[in-house]
């Protein structure tokens, strides 16, 4: 058992592998250096592929003109080229929009590590390959070794050439193939000098520096070697796949630290090509100590700088904050389960330089369990090192001097003064209070300042001889050396202690001004009030113009711009869209669309992008700060979440309308089914009942039975006829007659029918003797003071019914009163509609539900109005109002 | 001795013509209008049956049948123009019998009345021996045999065959079931009962492709066979 679940294949390659899958394949051509020939074998390849039938598309190959290259592009289809103007230049570039129109099965893209014309989507040609892999496109490309990012250094040192264009090592890790494509550097330099080889850009001198057999000697190893472990990567990969049992070897995990230092980039890529050789996978970690966080914006960007380089080489990165950084280091790197850590040698001043006193050594004394690598790396900056923590801030210089001058006037004046009442040996002490004064209120460089202002002005006007320079005494000047080493001393003490103020300050005021962001948005329940609060906010903070953009109807959609005239151009658009469905960050200063003037970020909440906030930054020139990006980070977070919020509560809101609509159709059709089983059963139980049991029942049981089936198909063919007349007045079919109508003959006819059928004797009329006439239909609205009079004797529970007929101004009112238990005020109106009753679907009086509301229908097509009123008497009964016009019969006619 | 039936029902036409097809069928019938009155006279009249119907004009009819469960086992049969599935189950899971929709035919109607009387009376009697079409549930000894023919049941399908010849001849809804033979964290798992119901078919019916001891009520439960 054990052994078998141990050959089971490894989960984690098998997920690399289906990560691959639906992505395009990579096949890179790599070379030692220009000229060994990477297109030729490329173009070759492709013909034969093409011969073969495949759908083989030429993105971009440069040929310089040689006739055997060329060749190899005859009968392929070639992409044409984009044509872009930069600065008056006409440039031509590989149009990816055209490579993924045209989406062939394989696309051949040479130059790998080019980089593209400004303005292009992405910087870099690598991208461009990112991207149509990603598309699911195969690419052929080549490259030469020395542009790998890796490497560059190594191929620095040995050829003296620095390299600018550079390709994440990933790109190449990630390849499916890779084919190298070697000729001896003997052969390399013939061609050379045969002028093969085409090399614009380099200067002659250059070229014969770099094309010594020397350095062809050590680029081809590099490529060789790198080649090599890419075999030995996919074996290893195989292997794990296909659960073939070892021995590979227990793969190392190297951990790195790095300060904010200029060795921190040397030490990333010592610590990667360490990974790559050991093929251990690899984790950078920064440690701040807890309270002394970094400030200094150019190290904080040497920093950031170092550990983005560390994710291009493949590795993890990590920022921690701990108060023994050593201790930290250690906590981490057995949490990781590293075997190797990787440091820098300590530099630390030269106070500290004792045995076992330095980073490194304290690492090494403290480690147990894992080993510890220290890279040596150049000397520099030390110097300036030991002073660099108290010169760090210079800002508020000219207040701060002035301030210095002005307390050592004071001082002067003060010493003077004393020195009249009282005879002091030494006033040295108010020019320290004033040193301490400017050091607390205005910081180190106004100390510094103050205290040699001091020490000038006490010489000058209280050391013997006095307004002079000289000093008399060697005590005296001894007196006034000390005095000024006391003075920067507690100034510089003093200063770090007003600089650590201000800066807590700062942070204070950075945390309240984000509550206060976070409380103006828990604020606003609606999305664009809480995109407006945002927008204000942080239109403040960028300085430039801000945008917010929401999805609506499957497309992002400007939704609020701070200032409101705020556009947004197509390819700002396609940045947002881009931002929002790759979840990153593109426009200004990043690696998609950076030319725009504007940036675009997705506001990210855990089920996803909700949208995308676009701001132009106030200098476009300059790279924001570390500060500037905490802050917007961190109000971004905040004003995706209360986007997110109101979206779920616009959610929930109609979620809540759907379920009233499905509860209301719910109770209307148990309610239709009821209505109309109801009498059924009877019916067909009376009939059953008839049938099977007759012999057996005496004939007035039998008579019964009859009158009950008989009674109830009445009431099923009233219910069915109301049902009709309902479906008829929605439709808009029922047609009304505008006769004049006499409303008292109306009201004796309908008298009658109701007596007759309701059984009803307990109804009494009151009709105004000058009771107007009006226009409408006879039928119908008989048809309605029936239906009234039926609910009034329903739910008049037998009481008095009153029916009372009058004229009020223009109008002739006719009410239905009855003495039962009345409705309550919140359903007055609710009667009216359809299938609306008091109680339960199937619980309440035999009726319809749609007495009423036909009532209504039929009023209106009349034109008059209904309404109900209750209670109408004496806390207790339903009066039911309708209204029609006066029609006056014109004046005038023969009576 | 008659039998007495309570019918409560605010539907003066059904109680009509139900009291007179009941009285012809020689049953004593008393009614009830609404739910209290309803519980009030099951409490106090002990009728043998009760017929229900949901649509109360003071308490729901499913309040009532829970009220009532409290201090009878007297069977009550519901009979609703409420035709959703959902409402049969909730019926039944709260106790009834039995349920009848409306319209319905006399005929129908009195037969769903005398099982739901025999089957009360043949769990009042808790036989230890179940023999139905071949079949022998010895319930003392756990015993079951096909023509003599010993069966071996897991523990769990004989529980659920128990569980059936308990309440033999009524509809055992899938929570009731799921309740008292797998316990209150399975009550939702329906489909693991239809399994257990195959195997069980394969072992105990005579045709398992055509079972006619274990009957499906479609959407609502299984009910064994309960010869007349």
């Amino acid at each position: 058992m054990e052994r078998e679940h141990d050959r089971r294949p490894d989960p984690e390659a098998l997920l690399a592998l289906a990560g691959r899958e639906g992505r395009g394949k990579l096949k890179v051509f790599l070379g030692a250096a220009p000229g060994v020939g990477k297109t030729f074998a490329m173009l070759a390849a492709a013909k034969r592929l093409k011969s073969e039938g495949s759908d083989v598309v030429i993105g971009l190959v440069e040929t310089h003109g040689r006739a055997e290259t060329s060749a190899l592009l005859e009968g392929q289809e070639i992409l044409a080229r984009k044509q872009v103007s930069y600065r008056g230049r006409e440039l031509e570039e590989f149009d990816i929009d055209a490579a993924l129109k045209r989406r062939p099965a394989l696309i051949i893209v040479d130059e790998l590590a080019h980089t593209n014309a400004p303005e292009s989507r992405h910087p870099k040609r690598w991208q461009d390959v990112d991207e149509l892999l990603d598309a699911g496109v195969h690419v052929w490309t080549a490259l030469n070794i020395q542009h790998l990012e890796s490497l560059a250094d190594v191929v620095r040192r040995i050829t003296g050439v620095a390299v600018r264009e550079t390709v994440p090592d990933s790109v190449l890790q990630n390849a499916e193939d890779v084919i190298l494509v070697d000729i001896t550097p003997a052969e390399l330099i013939q061609r050379l000098q045969e002028g093969k080889i085409y090399l614009p850009q380099m200067a002659q001198r250059a070229v014969q520096n770099f094309f010594t057999p020397r350095n062809l000697t050590a680029l081809r190893e590099l490529a060789l070697r790198s080649t090599a472990d890419r075999v030995d990567d996919q074996m290893v990969a195989y292997l794990r796949q296909s659960a073939i049992e070892g021995p590979w070897e227990t793969s190392d995990h190297i951990l790195a630290y790095i300060g904010p230092d200029d060795r921190a980039e040397i030490l990333v890529r010592a610590a990667g090509r360490m990974a790559t050789k050991l093929k251990a996978s690899w984790v950078v970690v920064h440690v701040e100590r807890s309270g002394h966080e970094e400030t200094d914006p150019a190290r904080l960007k040497r920093l950031d700088d170092a550990l983005q380089l560390a994710e291009r080489l493949g590795a993890q990165t990590q920022r921690l904050s701990a108060d023994d950084i050593v201790e930290e280091v250690l906590r981490y790197a057995r949490r990781e389960n590293a075997t190797q850590i990787v440091v820098g040698r300590s530099r630390a001043g030269w106070l500290r330089r004792r045995p076992g006193q330095s980073f490194s050594d304290k690492l090494v004394s403290r480690a147990r369990d894992v080993a510890i690598q220290i890279i040596p790396t150049p000397e520099r900056e030390a110097t300036r090192r030991a002073f660099r923590w108290s010169l760090n801030k210079p800002k508020g210089l000219v207040p701060g001097v002035v301030a210095a001058t002005a307390a050592v006037t004071v001082a002067v004046g003060t010493g003077e003064a004393l020195s009249i009442v009282i005879r002091l040996p030494n006033l040295s002490m108010v020019f320290l209070l004033a040193v301490l004064a400017c050091a607390v209120s205005f910081g180190l460089w106004s100390a510094v300042a103050a205290s040699l202002l001091s020490f000038l002005a006490y010489n000058f006007f209280f050391i013997q001889p006095i307004y002079t320079f000289t000093v008399a005494s060697p005590q005296e000047f001894l007196s006034l050396l000390v005095f000024l080493a006391v003075a920067v001393f507690t100034g510089t003490l003093a200063g770090r202690v007003h600089d650590q103020a201000a800066e807590v300050r700062q942070r204070a005021q950075h945390s309240e001004s984000l509550y206060d962001f976070s409380r103006k948005l828990a604020g606003a329940a609606k999305l664009d009030d809480a995109l407006w609060a945002a927008a204000a906010h942080l239109q403040k903070i960028v300085g430039g113009g801000v945008a917010f953009l929401i999805p609506e109807d499957g497309d992002l959609q400007l939704r609020i711009a701070w200032p409101p005239d705020v556009e947004l151009n197509e390819g700002e658009m396609s940045a947002a869209r881009w931002s929002f469905a790759k979840n990153e960050i593109a426009g200004w200063r990043t690696d998609t669309l950076p030319t725009l003037v504007k940036q675009f970020r997705p506001l990210v909440t855990p089920r996803g992008a909700v949208g995308v906030f676009g701001f132009e930054p106030m200098a476009r020139g300059e790279a924001p700060t570390p500060e500037f990006e905490r802050a917007l980070t961190a109000l971004l977070e905040q004003t995706a979440l209360a986007v997110d919020r109101s979206l779920l509560i616009g959610e929930a809101v109609r979620a809540a309308a759907l379920e009233d609509n499905e509860r209301l159709r719910t109770t209307l059709l148990s309610s239709l089914s009821h209505d109309l089983r109801t009498p059924l059963a009877t019916i067909s139980g009376a009939i059953s009942t008839l049938r099977q049991l007759r012999n057996r029942l005496p004939p007035e049981k039998s008579e019964e039975l009859l009158a009950s089936a008989e009674e109830e198909t009445e009431r099923l063919t009233r219910f069915i006829a109301n049902l009709l007349d309902m479906s008829r007045i929605e439709s808009g079919a029922l047609k009304a007659r505008r006769d004049y109508l006499d409303a008292a003959d109306c009201i004796r006819n309908a008298l009658e029918r109701a007596r007759k059928t309701l059984g009803a004797e307990n109804i009494e009329t009151s009709l105004a003797p000058d009771l107007p006439s009006f226009r409408g239909d006879a039928q119908l609205l008989e048809q309605v003071l029936v239906n009234l009079l039926d609910n009034a004797h329903k739910y008049g529970g037998g009481s008095r019914i009153v029916v009372h007929a009058r004229r009020e101004g223009g109008e002739a009112v006719i009410t239905v009163t009855d003495e039962g238990a009345g409705i309550k005020p919140a359903d007055l109106t609710r009667v009216f509609e359809k299938f609306y009753r008091g109680g339960k679907a199937d619980g309440r009086k035999a009726g319809t539900g749609l007495g009423l509301s036909i009532c209504r229908g039929l009023v209106e097509a009349m034109g008059g109005t209904i309404e109900a009123q209750s209670p109408a008497a004496r806390r207790r009964g339903t009066r039911i109002v309708l209204r029609f016009p006066v029609a006056e019969i014109m004046k005038g006619l023969p009576a | 001795m008659k039998q007495r039936v309570l019918i409560v029902d605010d539907e003066i036409q059904i109680l009509k013509f139900l009291t007179t097809a009941l009285e012809a069928s020689d049953y004593v019938v008393i009614s009830a209008r609404t739910g209290r009155e309803a519980l009030h006279m099951i409490a106090t009249a002990a009728p043998d049956i009760v017929i229900l119907d949901l649509g109360l004009p003071d308490i729901d009819g499913k309040e009532v049948l829970a009220k009532a469960r409290a201090f009878t086992s007297r069977p009550i049969i519901v009979l609703s123009a409420r035709d959703r599935e959902m409402e049969k189950i909730e019926a039944l899971d709260l106790g009834a019998n039995d349920y009848v929709e409306k319209p319905f035919r006399i005929g129908e109607f009195l037969a769903r009345l005398r099982a739901a009387m025999r089957i009360a009376a043949h769990e009042r009697a808790q036989p230890a021996l179940f023999e139905s079409d071949g079949l022998r549930i010895d319930l003392e000894r756990r015993l079951v045999s096909r023509d003599g023919v010993p069966l071996k049941l897991t523990p769990k399908e004989y529980d659920l065959l128990a569980f059936l010849v308990r309440h033999a001849g009524r509809v055992a809804t899938h929570r009731q079931i799921l309740l008292n033979v797998w316990g209150p964290a399975h009550a939702q798992d329906t489909p693991y009962l239809r399994v257990f119901v195959g195997q069980l078919r394969a072992k105990v019916e005579a045709k398992p492709e055509a079972p006619k001891l274990i009957i499906t009520e479609a959407g609502i439960g299984y009910r064994l066979w309960l010869a007349e």
